[in-house]
């Protein structure tokens, strides 16, 4: 019976140290988006409230953003630019804080800042009007807020005629257009469009690689890597089949061949 | 008066009347529910509880069961070989020991399988039919083999004494291998549903039926074959920590000499078992993890930097009891073998070492805070846990912890032996060398980590872990030929072992059992509010992922539950049929053989 005793006990004080030590660290829940509904007299606090909750809760931002190891700390200074709010205006010239931060969040690879990877984002999740949110709450972390009701109500129109999740990304099939459609310029370059250093560059691909191979990379973008970028391998949309047509894949496929 | 009339006429009107209201109220009651279709519900209830926890528990206790019943025969086969081959009939009767342990098991792991499947038609309908629709030629597959495997399991228990010997007993053991075999197939089918859900096929999305899904695609998905691997070895590592409790146990129960040193030497090989497996699992982890990367980014980021990041923090809290229980009983363990006194002064250096691994593997580098947070820490990273918390440090240190464990087993493999070679004093250096080589290894790249870019740094991993590798096996392929004809410096005496050491057995097994636990919710819960992962939407009350404190207990509560079962279930067992002693002998035997012939 003493033995019998013993052994509950180291039982149930190992089991107790591990349930005391969980409860004891932060708690942190993950909680499930929810579809946002403005008024049309919603004022500029709850537009920021609204983004504050998606960017520390649902959105996960804070999984990247609030560490600052996968990408800048929004919320801190960054190399003496100050918060997001008071650097956005001058990361791209010619370019609005608001505007910067809305491309921003769409297109998470146009402007990755130095140091950091390009992280492939998927914001299709978001609906314009949680963007529209997103980008007042970071454009109140030390500047000023310039999103209107006007932009959450055409955002709330937008929302309602947006197709299904999940479709192609665009409808375009002109080869150029698909290619800014899905995002390919946030890592690629062609012609002097999109960026260097990323991806690979798409200048003379076709005299690189056979139609087959381009045809398996829009297909299966994990499956190889281009010569000299196998550490990126992962990096393109795994869902990159299912945002395009038939039609788009095949006017890709030609239109990359010919880029010789 | 006009009162009174009325009353009179109302039962005036009669049956008929009364008929006629009804029938007319009943059809205007029946005239909705004949033009509703059936919409079949997507969600039960389940009280106090709740669904979700309800089909955690069941899910969870299944596993558990599951992964005894899996890894047991898996040593229990290699144990029945080795005394073939060997030809020692002591290692036959452990076998036979786990087999009749497995055997109790099985109706249990049936039992908490329906408790699951039900749990799932009855709260969870809508994903139970949309993986019924993927995956229903598996799920017929998947029982004909269980069938199988049960009836293989009887075979190969109830006829071990019947095919003892010759050529039956070859017959016997390839029964043994079959069980393996059935065994495995049917955990791999069972995997590639979880994982389907986890990481379904590129092709797959919210808008395609399920019916439509190609069912080879939908099995050999992302993270399939990295789960299949991962657990493979860790149903190895739980079922030789519940062996090494159960022996433990039975230790401390022992009335007599042969019987304490039969479960101390069952003790033993339970515990080299499960930490000789802990040491490779790591390595199927690293696989894992980076095909959910490969598989989706985000996904990989939510697991190590998201909410789950700090499940990593109590995830090091329990490898460190692990490594330094695993250790102690190790320690403890060479009281009792002549010659080992000679190593006893390392342990403390050891034990340094192992400390300051645990330390630095449990310190958090960056955690999300919000900006009050932040300026009271003087920066975004806290100035001493950003430089240990980093993963070139915590590499290190467990890199480092797992060279000091199998130096461990190494001397107390070695420490009643002297080796009779001429070569042995070279080879010894020759070891020695690997150790160091391999430590400074691990020490370069963790320092050099911390000047190259992140996607650089993850590479360095692998240069630590190949050195790791490249030692064990180097050592232990020298240790192999160098110790044949080995002399005895005494026999080990087995029994003689302090009580103390058999709890460090149970706290082995139940850190293990919550380390699969919480290893479970963290591989469940990256799917977030998504049954099938950006598929097939979680619309119900208990989307949301909780957070830790709250599956830290669930997580208790099946392992103590799990524990209560197993030890009425080996009680009740154990009542039917007298355990087999194997002959090993007890504190003064002169014939002690300890596993991997130790003498």
């Amino acid at each position: 019976m003493r033995t019998n005793l013993k052994v509950l006990g180291v039982v149930l004080l190992t089991l107790g140290l591990y349930t005391w030590v969980a409860n004891a660290i932060p708690q942190l829940e993950s909680v499930v988006p929810e579809a946002l509904t403005f008024s049309a007299d919603v004022t500029e606090a709850e537009i920021v409230a609204a983004g504050e909750d998606l960017f520390t809760g649902a959105g996960a931002c804070t999984t990247c953003h609030g560490l600052g190891t996968q990408a800048p700390n929004l919320l801190t200074d960054h190399e003496g630019q100050g918060t997001i709010g008071q650097r956005c205006g001058t990361r791209v010239e010619g370019q609005d804080c608001k505007a910067y931060i809305y491309e921003s969040i769409r297109n998470p690879t146009a402007y990755v800042v130095d140091g950091f990877i390009p992280m492939v984002f998927e914001s299709r999740f978001f609906s314009e009007a949680q963007v529209w949110a997103l980008v007042a709450h970071l454009q109140s972390q030390g500047g000023e807020v310039t999103v209107t009701p006007e932009d959450i109500q055409a955002a709330q129109a937008a929302d309602a005629e947006a197709p299904p999740m999940g479709g192609p990304a665009t409808a375009a099939v002109d080869p150029l257009e698909i290619m800014r459609g899905n995002l390919c310029f946030g890592c690629h370059l062609l012609n002097g469009e999109g960026v260097t250093g990323v991806g690979p560059p798409l200048d003379g691909v076709g005299a690189r690689i056979s139609e087959d191979r381009i045809r398996r990379a829009l297909l299966d973008p994990s499956a190889e890597a281009a010569e000299g970028y196998e550490q990126l391998l992962g990096s393109m949309p795994p869902n990159l089949p299912d945002m395009l047509t038939a039609r788009q894949l095949e006017v890709l496929v030609d239109f990359l061949l010919q880029q010789r | 008066m006009h009162e009174r009339q009325c009353g009179r006429r109302w039962p005036a009107l009669g049956l008929g009347g009364a008929l006629a209201a009804s029938a007319v109220a009943l059809a205007l009651l029946a005239e909705p529910v004949v033009a509703q279709e059936y919409v079949p519900r997507q969600y039960g209830t389940f009280p106090l509880i709740g669904s979700r926890a309800a089909v955690w528990v069941a899910a969870q206790l299944h596993l558990f069961f599951a992964a005894f019943v899996l890894g047991v025969p898996m040593f229990a086969v290699v144990a029945e070989a080795i005394g073939i081959f060997n030809r020692e009939e002591r290692f036959d009767k452990l076998a036979k020991e786990f087999t009749r342990l497995l055997l109790v098991s099985y109706a249990a792991t049936a039992i908490w399988g329906a408790v699951l499947v039900f749990a799932l038609i009855t709260l969870y309908p809508g994903v139970w039919g949309y993986l019924a629709e993927v995956f229903d030629v598996s799920m017929w597959l998947y029982v004909g083999l269980f069938f199988v495997e049960s009836f293989t399991l009887y075979l190969y228990y109830y006829g071990w004494d019947h095919w003892r010997t010759g050529r039956a007993k070859w017959g016997h053991w390839g029964l043994g291998i079959l069980l393996n075999v059935w065994g495995t197939m049917v955990m791999f089918i069972a995997n590639s549903w979880l994982t389907y859900m986890m990481s379904p096929p590129a092709e797959v999305t919210p808008d395609t039926a399920p019916g439509m899904v190609q069912l080879w695609s939908a099995i050999a998905n992302a993270t399939w074959m990295p789960i299949n691997i991962h657990r493979l070895i860790a149903n190895v590592v739980f079922g030789g920590a519940i062996v090494g409790a159960y022996a433990a146990y039975r230790f401390l129960k022992a009335s007599t000499d042969e019987e304490r040193a039969h479960y101390d030497w069952m003790g033993y090989i339970g515990n080299f078992i499960a930490i000789s497996a802990l040491i490779v699992l790591p390595f199927a982890g690293y696989w894992l993890g980076r095909e959910i990367y490969e598989f989706n980014q985000q996904m990989g980021t939510t697991m190590m930097g998201g909410f789950m990041s700090w499940l990593w923090i109590v995830q090091a809290v329990l490898i460190g009891v692990l490594f330094l229980t695993g250790n102690y009983y190790l320690w403890v363990g060479m009281g009792r073998i002549p010659g080992a006194e000679r190593f006893m002064p390392y342990t403390k250096w050891m034990l340094v070492v192992l400390v300051l691994g645990v330390i630095v593997w449990a310190t958090p580098h960056t955690m999300i805070a919000n900006r009050d947070e932040i300026s009271a820490m003087g920066g975004q990273f806290h100035p001493f846990l950003g430089v240990l918390g980093v993963m070139s440090a915590k590499n290190t240190a467990v890199n480092l912890m797992i060279l000091t464990t199998f130096l461990s087993f190494l001397l107390y493999r070695r420490a009643n032996r002297r080796p009779v070679v001429t070569w042995a004093p070279r080879a010894t250096v020759i070891q020695g060398a690997f150790f160091v080589v391999a430590a400074v290894v691990v020490v370069f790249y963790g320092i050099y980590g911390y000047f190259v870019p992140a996607i650089v740094r993850i590479g360095f991993s692998v240069y630590q872990v190949l050195a790791v590798i490249a030692t064990i096996v180097g050592v232990v392929a020298i240790d192999v030929f160098m110790m044949r004809g080995a002399e005895s410096r005494g026999a080990i005496r087995w029994g003689q072992m302090p009580e103390r050491s058999q709890y460090a057995l149970f706290i082995l097994a139940v850190t293990f059992t919550w380390l699969m636990g919480l290893m479970g919710f963290a591989r469940s819960g990256i799917r977030q509010h998504w049954h099938v992962f950006e598929v097939l939407q979680d619309t119900s009350v208990d989307a949301a992922t909780p957070a830790l404190g709250y599956a830290s207990t669930v997580i208790s509560a099946c392992v103590l539950i799990f524990l209560s079962l197993v030890a009425f279930i080996f009680w009740v067992g154990g009542l039917a049929e007298k355990p087999v002693i194997s002959g090993v002998s007890g504190s003064h035997g002169a014939a002690a053989v300890p596993a991997m012939r130790d003498d």
